[in-house]
Parts: structure tokens; C-alpha cells; sequence
């Protein structure tokens, strides 16, 4: 007999045997074929539109609501579709009529999608204090036309209104009955769906199932269940997909290395450039860091070939910004782009400010915690302690919320990153004054950025664009309120028989995985 | 206990071959913790990233870790940090288990039910979910790692002390003393403690490996010692984290927590050999 194996083989059929040894009666391996199992980092918290915080937050909805339209895979160029709507057409430069597709029918008998439903979603949003309110802010109303046919109105013209507004996140719709019944907004619990899945079950911090809608009309998803497990830690998923429990799950860009050397059989590794950027954020309102010198001395004595090479193996280079280096709106280079120890020294000694200590939070997971590191070890070297507090993603979150209490305005050091979109406003939005104590942590406060922000929001001509958000990173950086670290590469590895949708956030987009 | 005793029991440590090697074995860790800057090859916590994940080679015996940092040096500091937390809050349990099981034993029976509540309620407590909470309202940090201990296990040698006090207080020669007239002061301390710290002793030193092993699991869980403060728990956590870049990492991480769980669980069993003879007689017989 030839015996042949390999490790992913040896696991799966080491945990079978080991499994039937303990005599458990209902085990079976998760069902192949009809079944999807994806693996996210975090569970999700908020499946409103309205309060979606990001990660299995946004991707359930891709599952269980539409949108009028969606975005293509990232590595194929971010190209949008019609989605639940069957026609889109721009009447004039503020006037965007659309036809919903016919046979999209909410559960629980609130009959089918309308026009209602879409302009209930967006009205809601637009004007309110929802993180996604930015996707709105040209909104001026949702004109019913009848049930299937709308006309989408703009205060002013802003083209990028398809690819920022009605794609996902806050462009998802909801049942405005539904909603309405269950007082005007929800968290886990959809009061309706209408998307190719339907949520089946929820295990809290383990697993979420969909199954097919069975009263879906549009094109049939590939796979009848979609499971999607929680795994916060990249190296376990790595190892749980090699043994075989998942087919799609992200991996760390530290584990590329390794296995381009010894690729798990039957699997194929993604390698693309993600969204999704990197920085330190030094809050200025926090006492020892209203010193501009004081933050200008972390910029100087930040050590980032060290962070490239440490936590991401050389794999990416520094970024100059929020907006994706590589495309047309990408700023050169970073005003303070050399590592300057002495003169970080110095600006302490200016300011006073030396045996300074200082808190770093930073997620718990393994790249988090390596860059704390190396951020801890070269401001030392500049002589500010850093303590690294290591902090889980739900409680992370709500740090720099100012409705989850004051904290936020005390905040230090904070490692942090977001997934970006396909136009440079959606990275810049979250860095505007009326983002402080929602997501801008670093209390970056500055009208100039404001005004530019509103000015790029309507500007066609590119190189104008282009000069606008150049200087926008320029006073970010002036402000001494930003480290900018990376754009993270994107590092999966799925079964080589399946065909993944990575949306421009880096997160799936299961409805769209296939079976080559 | 006098120092022919004393002796005695030194020579029926090392007589037993278990318990000589549990002393060798803390004696190592001990001569590691104290000497550390001078035993470890390198700085612990520089870094350096040109460097990472290197096998273990001359440069480096144990290799390094994922921020390239010298994990042989890291493993020697690593001792001074569990040596240090493990044995402040062992020895701060132990004088507080110590005075408050001597109260309760020697003093009026109102007090003693109190304080036996107390112990039984604080006994009550998972040390885990105790420690989880503790650190959830105070923050993690190495003071808090002591406090937990401390607290967690102030009862354990209370309820030993109390039960020992017990015992002798009704002994002939704690009656004769009082009937000499002898005051409740020079009873507790000249003939109560010295006949109740022994079995103490043996206690603490068994709840060494306990403590150090919490400290690791904590620090494991990022809830422990603060990098980049070298710890045996934040090394494994490292070198799980790392296990197929560089898996001698959690084997090197691991050696130090197996060898002083058994260093201490040794040397604790055969102390207790020593210090209780009919124990010894009934084990050799």
C-alpha cells in the first residue's frame, strides 16, 4: 500500500478519528459541497445599517438586504453593478432616477421591496448622527415615484455619489415597516431580509449560519449554507484552515512567507493590495499631548522601517496618508519621512516634557501587538515609556466614543486602522471635526480640512482633487496628531476550487463566492 | 524548631533524591532571577527586527524572537519577573494567612466564626474568574497579578494556621504554660508559631509553581506582566503566535514553566518529607 499524506490531510483525518473515539454522536464534519464556511476575526455587534460598526457587521447585510447597486471584486478595479436595481440613469447632475428590480419581497410578510423602503433607508441616515451619515451628506430626498420607480435628489453635484452612498454600508436597504414596528432601529435581530440568505443562527462569538432565501428571484447563490466562523486570532484560523474548517479565511501578512515555502494542498494564497490603512493616532486633547512639540517628537522618534520589516516582513512600504499610495490622489511622501531620534530628543527637552509616559492601546491580535511593540522600543530610544494596553476589538471600539463615556477624551496613543473605500473622501471622511468622539480619536480639529473636504466632495478635475487631498494629509501630519504606518497588505488563502469576492473593505462578499 | 533539627532536616532533604533535585532545580531558577544581568547574553528587550525568528545558534542559544530579541536573556529575565511575582505574593499570603489563622484560632470563638465565613467565601471564589475580575476593575500590570494572588490565597494558609492553632492550643505543654501564668503574647509566638510554620512552609512552597503558572496564563492572555517586560507567559504567547515561523520558540518558552513546577513541587514534597518524620516513617514503612 502507498501511504501519502499531507499535513492538512493528516489533521483532518487525525481530528476525525479522534473525534469518533469520543464517541460523539452527532459529530459530522461541517458539510462540503452546498456549504460555504468563511472565517471573520470578530463577531458582529449592530446589523442596522444605521449602527454598522464594520467587519461581520457589514457583511451579514451583504447576505440578508440589497442595495441598488455593488461594488465588483477590488483586484478586478472596484467596478459597480446594478444590484436591486434594474436601471440607473442620471436625469441631470443632481437628479439620479432608478427602477428596483422586480421580485424582491421582504420576510414576515411585509410584502415586496419599494421605492418607500430606499428612501426611508437613506432619509434616516443622511442629516443623522450614524457613522455612515457622510455616504448621505449630498442627499437632499428620495422622490417616490411609485413602488418600483424613484428619483434619487442631490443638494449639489457629486458624482461618486454611486460608488460612495449605495453600495454597501449605510446603501443597504431596510424594511421601513419592519424597522418602524421595531421602533425605529435594531441590533442582532433583522426584523426583515430580503437578500439571497436569510440569518439562520447565531452562536455569540462562534459562528453564524444563513441559510439560502428560499424567496429570492435573483440569480442563485452557489452555495445553499454559508457559515461564517468567529476566530480572532490569524495564526489559530490559519492552522483550523488547515485543518480543514474553513475555505476562505485572512491570514497574517507575517505567515506570507511561510507559506509561499509550503503552500497547504489544494489551497491558493490572495496577495493584494488592500484598503485597509494603518496609523498612530496621538489625541491632542489628552493632557501630556497638547504640546505640539511633544506630538512632533513621537513623529520624529517613530521607527518605521522597523514596523515594516517587524510586523509585516518588508511586505509593504510606508504610506504618506490615508488615501492608497499607488493611485492618482496618493501624497509623495510624508513631511517628517526620516527618523530623527536627537531632534525628537530635543523637541521634549523644548517642551519640558522628558521622562514623558505614555498609554498605547492597540488590539490584542499578534501585527497589533508587534507594532505596539516596536512603537514602544523607538519612542523609548527617544525617552517616552510607552505602556501598551492590549484591548479587545468590542471594548476597543467604544474608547473613543464619546457616548460610551469620557475616556475618549483622554486618550494617548492609539494603534488604529480602517478599511478604506474606492474614492479618497471615504478614507479622509472619518478625520473631520465633526468626527471627534466618533471615530476621530486624534481630536484633529481643523476648518482648512473641513472646507477641502467639502470642496473635493463636488470637484471633478483630478489634479484639483488631487492637490486637495494632498493637502489634507499635509495638515493632518502638520497637526502632529498622526503617524501614518501602512496600507495592510490583504492576506488570505481559500480552497483552490473556490472562486472569492473581496469588496473594496477588505471584508467577502459570500453571495458572490463560487465553485470553479 | 532547633538548629540539630533544622540540620536534621536539611540532610533528609537531600537524602531524598526527588527533593535534592527540587532544590537544584530552585536553586537554578533562584541564582538565574538574581543574577540576571550578569547570566543573560544580551539586553532583553532590544530589538532587533533584522534578526527575527533566528534558530538557535552560538549568537544565540535559544534563538530569538519575533522582534529579534535574544530569547535565552528573555528567559533569564523571565525568572526574575516569575520568581519575584510568585514569591512576594506567596510570602505576603503567607504572613497574612499566618496572622489571621492564628487569631482565629487562638482568639474568642465570636471572632474565629468571622473569620471563617470570610475564608470560606473568599475559598469560594475560581481563582481564574477572581483573577479575570480583579484585573477588569484595577487593570492589568504586575501589582495586580500580586494583589490577586494574595487575596486568592490568604485563605488557603489561614485555615491551615487556624486548624494547627486548634490542635495545640488544648496540648499539654500551651496548658501548662498558661497555668505558669505565661501571657497569651509569649504563648503565640514562642511556642504557637514555631510548631505551626512548618507545615506553612511546605504549603507555600508547593503554591510557588501555582502562582507562577498564573502569572504566565495571565500574561499569556495579555492580562499579566506589561510588555516589554520579559515574562515565561508573554514568551509562550510570542511563540504561539509565531509557532510555524519559529516553533523552538514555544518549546523554549515552555521548558522554564515545566522545570520550576517540578523544581518547586519537588523540593515542596520533600520538605514536607523532612519536616514531618512520621509522615517519612510511614511512607518508608
Amino acid at each position: 500500500m502507498n501511504w501519502t499524506t499531507d499535513r492538512r490531510g493528516f489533521l483532518k483525518r487525525a481530528g476525525a478519528g479522534l473525534a469518533s473515539a469520543v464517541a460523539a454522536p452527532n459529530f459530522a464534519w461541517a458539510a462540503e459541497g452546498d456549504t460555504l464556511r468563511i472565517r471573520m476575526d470578530a463577531d458582529f455587534q449592530v446589523l442596522d445599517p444605521w449602527g454598522i460598526i464594520g467587519g461581520l457587521d457589514e457583511v451579514i447585510p451583504r447576505c440578508t438586504q440589497v442595495s441598488l447597486v455593488r461594488m465588483g471584486d477590488m483586484r478586478a478595479g472596484n467596478n459597480w453593478e446594478l444590484y436591486a436595481a434594474e436601471k440607473l440613469e442620471w436625469l441631470d447632475d443632481t437628479r439620479l432616477a432608478f427602477t428596483l428590480r422586480d421580485g424582491l419581497v421582504w420576510t414576515g410578510d411585509f410584502g415586496p421591496v419599494t421605492v418607500a423602503d430606499v428612501k426611508f433607508s437613506y432619509e434616516r441616515i443622511a442629516g443623522s448622527d450614524s457613522a455612515w451619515a457622510y455616504q448621505f451628506e449630498k442627499l437632499k430626498e428620495v422622490e417616490v415615484i411609485d413602488d418600483r420607480n424613484g428619483v434619487i435628489h442631490l443638494t449639489e453635484a457629486f458624482a461618486p455619489f454611486v460608488v460612495i452612498a449605495m453600495p454597501y454600508y449605510g446603501g443597504h436597504i431596510v424594511c421601513k415597516a419592519a424597522v418602524e414596528a421595531a421602533g425605529g432601529s435594531y441590533t442582532t435581530e433583522i426584523p426583515a431580509q430580503c437578500g439571497p440568505y436569510l440569518l439562520d443562527a447565531w452562536e455569540q462569538q462562534q459562528k453564524v449560519t444563513l441559510k439560502a432565501n428560499p424567496g429570492w428571484t435573483g440569480e442563485k447563490p452557489a452555495f445553499e449554507t454559508v457559515e461564517i466562523y468567529i476566530q480572532a486570532d490569524d495564526q489559530a484560523a490559519q492552522l483550523a484552515y488547515e485543518a480543514d474548517a474553513f475555505d476562505y479565511t485572512r491570514v497574517a501578512p507575517s505567515a506570507v512567507r511561510q507559506l509561499k515555502e509550503a503552500m497547504p494542498e489544494g489551497a491558493t494564497l490572495i496577495e493584494a493590495e488592500s484598503t485597509r490603512y494603518v496609523w498612530l493616532t496621538i489625541n491632542q486633547n489628552a493632557e501630556p499631548l497638547k504640546d505640539i512639540r511633544v506630538r512632533q517628537a513621537i513623529q520624529y522618534a517613530y521607527d518605521s522601517d522597523a514596523v515594516l520589516q517587524g510586523a509585516y516582513d518588508g511586505l509593504v512600504g510606508r504610506s504618506a496618508g490615508v488615501v492608497q499610495p499607488g493611485t492618482t490622489y496618493a501624497r509623495a511622501k510624508n513631511i517628517i519621512d526620516t527618523r530623527d531620534v536627537g531632534k525628537a530628543k530635543a523637541l521634549l527637552a523644548e517642551a519640558g516634557a522628558e521622562g514623558l509616559t505614555l498609554n498605547l492601546v492597540a488590539l490584542t491580535d499578534s501585527t497589533s501587538q508587534t507594532i505596539a511593540q516596536i512603537i514602544q522600543a523607538s519612542l523609548g530610544e527617544a525617552g517616552i515609556t510607552v505602556e501598551i494596553q492590549p484591548t479587545e476589538e468590542a471594548a476597543y471600539w467604544a474608547l473613543g466614543d464619546k457616548t460610551a463615556g469620557d475616556d475618549y477624551l483622554s486618550l494617548e496613543l492609539v494603534l488604529q486602522s480602517f478599511a478604506g473605500g474606492v474614492d479618497p473622501t471615504e478614507n479622509l471622511v472619518w478625520f473631520r471635526p465633526d468626527q471627534i468622539g466618533v471615530y476621530n480619536w486624534a481630536f484633529f480639529d481643523s476648518a482648512e480640512y473641513e472646507e477641502l473636504y467639502q470642496k473635493s466632495l463636488t470637484e471633478r478635475d483630478a489634479d484639483k482633487r488631487r492637490a486637495m487631498f494632498n493637502r489634507m494629509e499635509d495638515l493632518m501630519e502638520e497637526s502632529g496628531s498622526f503617524v501614518f504606518i501602512c496600507f495592510e497588505p490583504l492576506v488570505a488563502i481559500h480552497d483552490s476550487d473556490l472562486k472569492p469576492v473581496i469588496l473594496a473593505d477588505g471584508h467577502p462578499d459570500p453571495v458572490r463566492f463560487a465553485r470553479m | 524548631m532547633s538548629s540539630g533539627g533544622r540540620f536534621r532536616a536539611l540532610r533528609a532533604l537531600l537524602s531524598d533524591p526527588m527533593g535534592a533535585l527540587g532544590l537544584g532545580l530552585v536553586l537554578l531558577f533562584v541564582v538565574m532571577a538574581l543574577f540576571a544581568p550578569w547570566v543573560a547574553p544580551a539586553d532583553p528587550i532590544k530589538l532587533n527586527v533584522a534578526e527575527k525568528f533566528q534558530p538557535p545558534s552560538l549568537a544565540h542559544l535559544a534563538g530569538t524572537d519575533q522582534l529579534g530579541r535574544d530569547l535565552l536573556s528573555r528567559i533569564v529575565y523571565g525568572a526574575r519577573t516569575a520568581l519575584a511575582i510568585a514569591l512576594t505574593a506567596v510570602g505576603l499570603a503567607g504572613v497574612g494567612g499566618l496572622i489571621l489563622g492564628m487569631i482565629a484560632g487562638f482568639g474568642p470563638r465570636w471572632l474565629d466564626a468571622v473569620l471563617v465565613l470570610l475564608f470560606d467565601s473568599m475559598s469560594s471564589l475560581p481563582m481564574i474568574m477572581f483573577a479575570l475580575a480583579v484585573i477588569t476593575i484595577v487593570g492589568p500590570g504586575t501589582g495586580t497579578l500580586i494583589l490577586v494572588v494574595v487575596l486568592v490565597s490568604i485563605p488557603a494558609y489561614a485555615r491551615l494556621i487556624r486548624a494547627q492553632t486548634l490542635a495545640l492550643s488544648g496540648a499539654d505543654f500551651i496548658v501548662a504554660e498558661r497555668a505558669m501564668g505565661a501571657s497569651s503574647a509569649r504563648i503565640l509566638f514562642r511556642h504557637l508559631l514555631p510548631n505551626v510554620v512548618g507545615p506553612l512552609l511546605i504549603l507555600l512552597s508547593m503554591d510557588v509553581p501555582v502562582v507562577i503558572m498564573l502569572e504566565a496564563g495571565l500574561s499569556y492572555l495579555n492580562l499579566g506582566v506589561r510588555p516589554p517586560t520579559p515574562s515565561w507567559g508573554n514568551i509562550l504567547y510570542d511563540g504561539y503566535t509565531s509557532i510555524r515561523a519559529a516553533p523552538h520558540m514555544v518549546v523554549i518558552a515552555g521548558l522554564p514553566l515545566v522545570l520550576s513546577t517540578l523544581g518547586f513541587t519537588f523540593l515542596g514534597e520533600g520538605l514536607r518529607d523532612a519536616l514531618d518524620p512520621r509522615l517519612r516513617r510511614r511512607v518508608a514503612g
